[in-house]
């Protein structure tokens, strides 16, 4: 064995965890945030900004707030509020929406854990 | 050994580490369309991308002519129907209709009438069919009663080529029940006809999926009906739709009691035994009348319904947070959260 066969057998044994990680990692932080609404609106929005963002619905404009890497709903004109029950969003896949005011939020940006939410 | 020779070897057994990592690039398009009153996802995979917006809007245009043919309470072909049904007697029915019709038929005898598209009236009685939950308080008891017995059955309507002839004028068709899984099995087979190979589409949490993500299968997270978070998970294998009842996304509370969306055509009043229930089968339609059925039949009589219904892969939750299953459903489920007691129910 020469020092080069050594080499290669170090890099390709170091290079082993990155594959691991690289096709097996779960459930990661989402990075941006794309935001449906009536009419054709769509905006995608990082989420490394702390911000309130405005959209405009059909009964009014849903309140979103993005923090720390999350969003969530906090203002919404429907009557149930489920949209704000829901709380926040912060791995990548995850999804929620207001169906009475027809916004739709999803975050992404890495590997998700689930292709999709079943209920 | 010659130093090249090592290298030689060294590189053939590195070679199957390249089988970690997917042999082709994919090309992964999801994009949200709205149809059924509900955020629909489609994620389309391996497809050229110059195609992926022309499938897309083809996907979009279906759902939203069957969301127009099936709407039970607008004008369109369904509401027609509904009309003349109302009416009684023989009448041309509009052809876009007869096949879903035909189709819950069946599901509805084999159900025993558990899966019942025929109580429509009842639905509206309960504010049900609107674009947003009822507040309450509850429908009196004497006009649910009165509707009751009225017993609208889907075998009150028979069917010959496009006539159809009613004989009970109480008959007043809600297929939201199926209408769902029935449009998902349509869009499918359009896809696949357009050379799609691996496909998911998610009607607002019911969905199916078409072979697999990439070099892995479709991975679904299942939502706990109580609480945040996924309850289960499972993998969903080519051609499979899973679907979900539960009475945690269309409910109300009044005093102290949940009035969900899911009414039980024996009572006039909502299912309460059952918080949801969870079918997989390649046939999406049955998939979803029979989440339907499973849960209004409850955590007694669940199993011989499905038995009857011939869906074999079932999870229920009943209204007290129990968990049952089928053996075969439990063989493809991983259970996300701790200290949950499953019991394994085989069908008769």
């Amino acid at each position: 064995m020469t020092r080069a066969d050594w080499i290669v057998i170090i890099i390709a044994l170091a290079c082993l965890p990155l594959v691991y990680v690289y096709n097996w990692r779960t459930q990661t932080q989402a990075i941006e945030a794309t935001i449906s609404g009536p009419d054709h609106y769509k905006r995608t929005i990082m989420l490394d900004h702390d911000q309130i963002i405005h959209v405009p619905g059909k009964l009014g404009d849903s309140v979103l707030e993005i923090r720390d890497g999350k969003i969530r709903f906090i203002k919404s004109p429907c009557t149930t509020k489920f949209c704000i029950h829901s709380g926040w969003l912060k791995y990548n896949g995850d999804v929620m929406a207001c169906l009475p005011n027809g916004v739709y939020v999803q975050v992404s940006g890495g590997t998700r854990k689930y292709d999709a939410i079943n209920f | 050994m010659s130093s090249n020779f090592k290298l030689i070897l060294l590189l053939c057994l590195l070679l199957p580490l390249a089988a970690c990592h997917p042999a082709k690039k994919m090309v992964t398009t999801t994009d949200s369309i709205m149809a059924f009153g509900d955020f629909v996802q489609v994620t389309l995979i391996t497809v050229p991308r110059q195609d992926q917006r022309a499938i897309l809007k083809r996907v979009e245009d279906e759902m939203n002519y069957m969301q127009t043919a099936f709407h039970p309470w607008k004008t369109g072909p369904m509401g027609r129907t509904n009309q003349l049904l109302a009416a009684a007697g023989k009448f041309s029915a509009n052809p876009s209709v007869i096949p879903l019709v035909r189709k819950a038929q069946r599901l509805a005898k084999e159900s025993q009438g558990l899966f019942n598209p025929a109580i429509g009236n009842l639905v509206q009685l309960w504010g049900f069919h609107a674009d947003f939950p009822p507040q309450g308080p509850p429908p009196a008891p004497g006009a649910i009663q009165k509707l009751v017995r009225q017993h609208p059955r889907m075998q009150d309507i028979s069917i010959s080529g496009i006539r159809m002839d009613n004989t009970n004028p109480a008959v007043r068709l809600d297929l939201s029940g199926i209408a769902k899984g029935y449009v998902l099995d349509f869009v499918m087979t359009r896809l696949q006809a357009e050379g799609v190979h691996d496909a998911m589409i998610d009607a607002n949490g019911d969905l199916k999926v078409l072979g697999q993500h990439g070099n892995r299968p479709w991975h679904i997270g299942i939502r706990d009906p109580r609480g945040n978070g996924i309850i289960a998970s499972l993998d969903a294998r080519d051609g499979e739709g899973v679907f979900t009842s539960g009475d945690y996304e269309n409910y109300y509370d009044y005093d102290g009691k949940r009035y969900c969306n899911i009414i039980d055509p024996r009572t006039g009043y909502p299912a309460d035994k059952t918080r949801s229930v969870t079918v997989i089968n390649r046939d999406g339609a049955l998939a979803d009348a029979a989440a339907t059925a499973l849960f209004v039949a409850g955590p007694k009589q669940w199993p011989g319904i499905a038995s009857d219904m011939g869906v074999k892969l079932v999870m229920l939750i009943d209204s007290q947070g129990v968990i049952y299953m089928t053996p075969q459903m439990r063989k493809r489920i991983t259970l996300e959260k701790a200290g949950k007691e499953v019991n394994v129910v085989s069908l008769p």
